[in-house]
């Protein structure tokens, strides 16, 4: 096995173990220990983020596990490997791209729109989340605000399904589709809704939108 | 009812309990305290297990489950507080739930009671598309597929994709208009099957207070059919659903309250989904103040309840209630599997084998192809193979249920992944007649002689 094998072992068992404080700690041993923070962030916490989500993809680790992990990436990121980048003038893009998330009007449900947020958060993209009950002109407004690259819109009712209509014309209407993509997802929604509603993905589960979303970046 | 006395006090909690974001009550509360809990009380899954016949970790779980209930309450979405209970509050409140529930009206009524696991008293069986939506066309007939069967005895129909050819929309007059033409359609439904007074499930569209007062008010379903006033997953209540029970307290409406843990979320596993529900409905009980409670825990990815872990999880759940207080419990099929597939066929016999044993009191189904949200997938003969099997379960030990849930498994599992939502219900029944194709009646035949080969007695029963 290769060193950098060895090490995202060590810190997928960090991220999924029982004491927080453990993985910043580590990344701080391994940076002093010669490893470059952008090998690092390359070659070690990236694809150990995504073994993170693919683990709980197959149900391997649970919600609670996910979030916990996230928050220690979060602080690993925020309290090691960022500085060392600033501090080496590197360029570095640790962020793959800006989402913005919400429930759409008239509907409450949140729990799959917060599975897909904290996978967004462990692939590497920053994350705003709206909450549920969002009236149209709230994410169209926030989404110009925090000049987001996606906004990722969820509903699990047929009745709130027409404001996801509604997002993509305003959006279209006021000139902003070059501004951000739109996907959609939930449990009514298909890809042959997202198409007629002029979305630009359909994400079938907090799996499949990372996929969808890391696509809709290329284009 | 005698519970309902409790009403304004549950609605005074809600205003003045203790605060806590809406994100830190799972994060903070619910997901720890279920850890913690399943691990106090030493409840473990085994996989070899699909129903199991524990009574001691049955009971484990209610007292995990109650314990529950008293740490975290219920979180009051609009009021960001939590209504909680003491231990004695709760257990009283389980003392005088109703035991039983008469449903529907003049000769159609039947009663729903209290049973215990192993049981061998009758199942009511609750058949319909459960909210899967549908052009208006296709509404009464959809709905003639079920009213049809007479092994199915309250009906719990589709909802409307649009109404007068308009979407609907949540929280606006559509919802209204929608909740009126819904109630118009079932009872004309209910009507032409020559069962007026049967028990129908409502509203099904209604996402917010707005449709399901404007279903029950004049002209539309009435106070013997059978309205939803669920909590969001994970223990979370708001004003709208707060006010469907206030409102059915009042009109004196029977009134089922559900909840639907997530295999894999806030609650975790198998252990957590099981102690979650045993809480869930304990809260229920305390603060919808309902006549039946409902789970239906849902698998994240697959949109199903019949996976081996959650066909445990919920007959765990049930068995818990079901050995140590009255409710009146229902849990509500979900296959991932839809009409023209044997898939959903052997999925729904597993569940319910599994759930009527662990007693049950009421057997609700179907929802069709990936938990009821693939539009016009659903059918009659969904709803009739659940309530045959229900009926060919009655008295069986859930040591048997055990063996037979064990056969029938393997011939779906496997399939659960490839998303077999079926057919659509206008290519898997003549739509002018309401009869199944042929294509479809002889996958049903087939399948329930397979299930007959295996012992169940299909072919023997007793109603």
């Amino acid at each position: 096995m290769s060193n950098y094998e060895k090490l995202k072992e060590e810190l997928t068992d960090l991220l999924l173990g029982e004491n927080p404080e453990a993985p910043v700690v580590w990344a701080r041993e391994i940076l002093a220990g010669g490893v470059s923070a952008v090998d690092f962030f390359n070659s070690i916490f990236t694809p150990t983020m995504a073994v993170i989500g693919e683990k709980f993809g197959r149900l391997d680790i649970y919600l609670p596990e996910l979030i916990d992990a996230a928050e220690r990436a979060q602080a690993i990121s925020d309290q090691v490997i960022h500085p060392m980048l600033t501090k080496q003038g590197s360029d570095q893009q640790m962020v793959k791209g800006k989402v913005l998330m919400c429930s759409v009007q008239g509907d409450l449900h949140d729990i799959g729109k917060n599975m897909v947020v904290l996978m967004l958060r462990v692939n590497g993209f920053e994350v705003i989340d709206l909450g549920v009950n969002v009236p149209v002109k709230t994410v169209l407004e926030r989404a110009k605000e925090e000049a987001v690259d996606i906004v990722g819109l969820s509903s699990l009712m047929t009745t709130s399904q027409p404001y996801m209509k509604e997002i993509v014309e305003r959006r279209d209407g006021f000139g902003l589709k070059g501004g951000f993509s739109i996907i959609v997802g939930g449990a009514p929604i298909t890809k042959e809704y997202a198409a007629n509603i002029g979305a630009d993905a359909y994400g079938k589960d907090a799996v499949d939108a990372i996929t969808k979303c890391l696509a809709l970046l290329d284009k | 009812m005698r519970h309902r006395a409790r009403l304004v006090e549950v609605l005074h909690r809600a205003e003045t309990g203790p605060m806590i974001e809406e994100a830190d009550f799972e994060r903070t509360l619910v997901a720890p305290a279920i850890k913690k809990l399943v691990q106090k009380y030493d409840i473990k899954y085994r996989k070899e297990v699909f129903v199991p016949s524990d009574d001691d970790l049955a009971d484990r779980v209610f007292q995990a489950g109650l314990d529950l209930a008293v740490e975290v309450g219920l979180f009051c979405q609009n009021t960001s507080r939590r209504i909680t209970w003491t231990r004695e509050e709760l257990l009283e409140g389980l003392r005088y739930c109703p035991s039983e529930v008469i449903m529907g009206a003049g000769n159609d009524a039947i009663i729903a009671r209290a049973r215990k696991p192993d049981d061998n008293g009758r199942v009511v069986v609750a058949g319909g598309a459960f909210g899967t939506p549908v052009p208006e066309y296709m509404y009464i007939p959809m709905s003639l597929s079920y009213l049809k069967e007479p092994v199915i005895d309250v009906i719990d129909n589709p909802s409307l994709e649009t109404v007068y050819g308009y979407p609907i929309k949540a929280g606006s007059p559509w919802e209204v208009l929608a909740a009126h033409r819904e109630a118009e359609l079932a009872l004309q439904a209910a009507e032409i099957a020559g069962r007026p007074g049967i028990c129908l499930g409502c509203v099904e569209l209604s996402p917010t207070a707005l449709g399901a007062l404007a279903g029950v008010s004049w002209g539309g379903y009435r106070p013997t059919d059978w309205l939803h006033a669920p909590i969001m997953s994970e223990l979370k209540t708001n004003y709208d659903m707060l006010s469907i029970v206030s409102h059915a307290t009042r009109t004196g409406t029977i009134l089922e309250a559900y909840y639907n843990p997530i295999f894999g979320g806030y609650v975790g596993g198998s252990e957590g989904v099981a102690v979650a529900i045993a809480g869930g409905l304990i809260l229920l009980n305390q603060n919808h103040l309902p006549h039946t409670l409902n789970t239906r825990p849902n698998h994240p990815f697959l949109n199903c309840d019949t996976t081996p872990e959650l066909i445990w999880a919920t007959s765990l759940g049930v068995q818990s209630l079901t050995r140590n207080t009255n409710l009146v419990i229902d849990t509500l099929v979900g296959p991932a599997g839809g009409p023209g597939t044997k898939t959903m066929l052997y999925e729904n016999a597993a569940f319910v084998i599994a759930t009527t044993t662990s007693g049950q009191s009421l057997m609700a189904s179907c929802h069709s192809s990936s938990g009821g949200a693939t539009p016009k997938h659903a059918s009659g003969l969904d709803s009739k193979i659940c309530g045959e099997i229900t009926h060919a379960s009655r008295g069986m030990s859930r040591k048997e249920a055990n063996e037979f849930v064990k056969q029938i498994v393997p011939l779906y599992i496997d399939d659960l992944p490839n998303n077999p939502i079926g057919k659509p219900f206008n290519e898997v029944y003549d739509m002018d007649k309401i009869e199944p194709t042929a294509e479809w009646q002889g996958m049903y035949d087939e399948v329930r002689n397979n299930l007959i080969k295996m012992g169940l007695p299909l072919d023997r029963l007793v109603f």
